[in-house]
């Protein structure tokens, strides 16, 4: 009779035994699927935040050392950088780096302009300074899209389309200036900048909001955020080509954070920032606020796995050497008759493999219920603020429980097996009788 | 012509208490032999060494001539000898017929009907059979091997009178009509009456026996 015969005999004959043994596997594969979801989980929520977010590199100027001796005027000493500054010829350097996806750049309150065809939303002070009236802060940009405020999502673009590097003379308006004023996406715009004593026009290509009910008591109109908006960096240039050598800072956006490094050294092997004042630096503090909770969460589950595994290994390990205990007899009735040793434990395997066949696909309704009471848990405390923590039981995680599980038996089997390794069949069949 | 052969043989356990001393006897096919001693002589032991169930701690046991060790212990188990205890020693959770079925590809209700088992009770759980009927399971499975040597221990030890003696008729008949080479470790001095040889064993060497 050859062992699979018997073990199917066993299982089907002893059958109290065999239940007994189909609980603790089903228990001990619901925990073990569970974990290996939960752990699925946390990896593709982290792939999606490293997309979303991706990575970025900042280009700074370097001031310190090279602001000058300064100059004196009516309001005390001015220091001003007199070194490199960030290039066109450097910014498009960096734009054909490997691994960039994009760059830009924000220089909050770069332009002042007063309107002078429109309106801006009145503060307390009503101040004249330019013939126009009190002039408004913009920020100059290369994509406004990737400007803190869109980013973070206090302005959120209600019509038209965002600044481009393309574009020149454009500007983003707020809601509430345009509905102020009567304008709307395609109208031009004109502004007095009193720095460069020039009208200019531009057109309004999108209009956001998000700067209702912040207006507050603002003294200045440029102190109201719906006053404030964005224009591009070319009109920038063209307005001020004698004032301006280049960017004061550039953000670099880089497709895969994990890849930061290895883009971080191409830029700083390029030869356009060889020599120059120039810092550049890793910034990955938006990646990591939401990315460390999920890492902690791989950890934590990792070792959850592994205690299940060994805590798995210790009660299988105990329930085997109880029923091999149990048949001893038998054990020695096969020696007897000539069974091999390694056969006898090959049954004792099989016996098990057989039941964990079953109970690992039985455990698969209980690790649903296991995963969705996991999933509410860890979305609300661990995984807080990153949407789409979705636990489920794929079926491709029935492959590693399988290969886990019978790693677990054998590991067990072999373990309980140890008194029929170490003993002589004459020393079972005296301690039998 | 002898069939199995002990060189020798001497055991002891751990070392200190001789249980065996360089014993050299030797057994034929077709005939069936006592080994008669008291409780802890080592005729079980020395059941054990034939059958390869322990090692000497010296000496040989030889198989056809061959040293039993060289094919290794199990492959003589499996292949020549075949054991009957006087515990039966079945498998509980099997019937007659998948006990017999342990040791031989051979259908076993064949067998088990010549030794009086009818049908039904060959698919019973063998704990619903009584002692006699158990034994006769275990010289069943004994024959299913096809071991040209039976070796049983106390076989009629858990038996009443009349039930002893069928058993001691069917491993005659083993003997000597089916040509097997059968040794009996006992107390009986009525069962050893029945062998054709009866050894005793005293002070670990084995002594022939008068008859």
């Amino acid at each position: 009779m050859s062992f699979m015969k018997r073990t199917v005999l066993y299982c089907i004959r002893q059958r109290f035994k065999t239940v007994i043994l189909f609980l603790a596997l089903t228990l001990i594969a619901t925990f073990m699927l569970t974990g290996i979801a939960v752990r699925d989980a946390s990896k593709r929520v982290a792939a999606d935040v490293q997309t979303a977010i991706g990575g970025k590199i900042e280009l700074n100027l370097y001031a310190e050392g090279h602001m000058g001796n300064g100059q004196q005027n009516q309001w005390g000493t001015v220091y001003e950088y007199n070194d490199d500054f960030i290039t066109q010829e450097i910014v498009d350097a960096i734009g054909k780096v490997d691994g960039v996806v994009d760059y830009n750049t924000e220089d909050a309150a770069a332009y002042y302009g007063a309107g002078v065809d429109f309106k801006y939303l009145p503060a307390s002070f009503g101040l004249s300074y330019t013939p126009y009236g009190e002039s408004s802060a913009y920020t100059a940009t290369l994509s406004s899209e990737k400007c803190a405020k869109f980013q973070s999502g206090e302005y959120k673009l209600v019509d038209g389309r965002h600044i481009t590097r393309d574009d020149k003379y454009t500007c983003l308006i707020s809601k509430e200036l345009a509905d102020y004023n009567g304008l709307s996406v395609g109208n031009k715009i004109k502004m007095y900048s009193l720095d460069s004593d020039s009208i200019s026009e531009f057109e309004i290509v999108g209009i956001f909001d998000g700067t209702e009910g912040t207006s507050g008591n603002a003294l200045t109109v440029d102190e109201i955020p719906a006053n404030c908006g964005f224009i591009d960096c070319a009109a920038m240039f063209d307005l001020f080509a004698d004032e301006l050598n280049g960017y004061q800072q550039l953000t670099i956006y880089v497709e895969d954070p994990v890849n930061v490094r290895n883009v971080y050294d191409k830029i700083s092997a390029l030869p356009e920032l060889n020599a120059k004042t120039l810092k550049l630096s890793i910034n990955t503090d938006e990646y990591d606020v939401i990315s460390t909770p999920l890492t902690s969460l791989q950890k934590l589950v990792n070792t959850i796995i592994i205690i299940i595994s060994v805590v798995s290994i210790v009660i299988l390990t105990l329930l085997l050497t109880i029923r091999i205990r149990g048949r001893k007899k038998e054990i020695g009735i096969l020696l007897s008759i000539g069974k091999s040793k390694a056969n006898i434990i090959l049954q004792i395997f099989a016996e098990v493999f057989v039941v964990a066949l079953i109970s690992f696909a039985a455990s698969i309704p209980f690790s649903f219920s296991a995963t969705k009471k996991a999933e509410a848990f860890l979305a609300s405390r661990v995984a807080a603020g990153t949407a789409g923590f979705n636990v489920q039981i794929d079926a491709a995680y029935l492959l590693p429980l399988y290969m886990i599980g019978i790693m677990l038996i054998a590991v067990s089997v072999i373990a309980s097996s140890w008194t029929i390794v170490r003993s002589t069949p004459k020393d079972i069949l005296t301690k039998m009788s | 012509m002898s069939i199995i052969k002990t060189c020798n043989i001497k055991y002891s356990y751990d070392g200190n208490r001789v249980v065996l001393k360089n014993i050299s006897t030797e057994f034929e096919t077709g005939k069936i032999y006592a080994i008669l001693g008291p409780s802890g002589c080592g005729k079980t032991t020395l059941l054990s060494l034939l059958g390869g169930l322990d090692s000497p701690s010296d000496g040989q046991v030889l198989f056809q001539g061959e040293d039993i060790e060289k094919k290794g212990l199990a492959w003589h188990r499996k292949n020549n000898v075949a054991f009957i205890f006087q515990s039966y020693n079945l498998i509980d959770y099997m019937t007659p017929a998948e006990n017999v079925a342990l040791a031989s590809k051979l259908p076993p209700l064949p067998i088990l009907e010549r030794l009086g088992l009818t049908k039904e009770e060959a698919k019973r759980n063998v704990l619903k059979l009584s002692g006699g009927q158990q034994q006769r399971v275990a010289i069943a499975r004994a024959l299913a091997s096809d071991a040209s040597v039976i070796l049983a221990d106390e076989p009629t030890g858990n038996l009443d009178e009349d039930t002893a003696v069928e058993i001691t008729n069917i491993l005659k008949e083993c003997a000597h009509q089916m040509n097997k080479c059968v040794i009996i470790a006992t107390h009986s001095n009525d069962l050893a009456k029945q062998a054709d040889t009866a050894l005793r064993l005293k002070k670990g060497e084995l002594f022939s026996e008068k008859k």
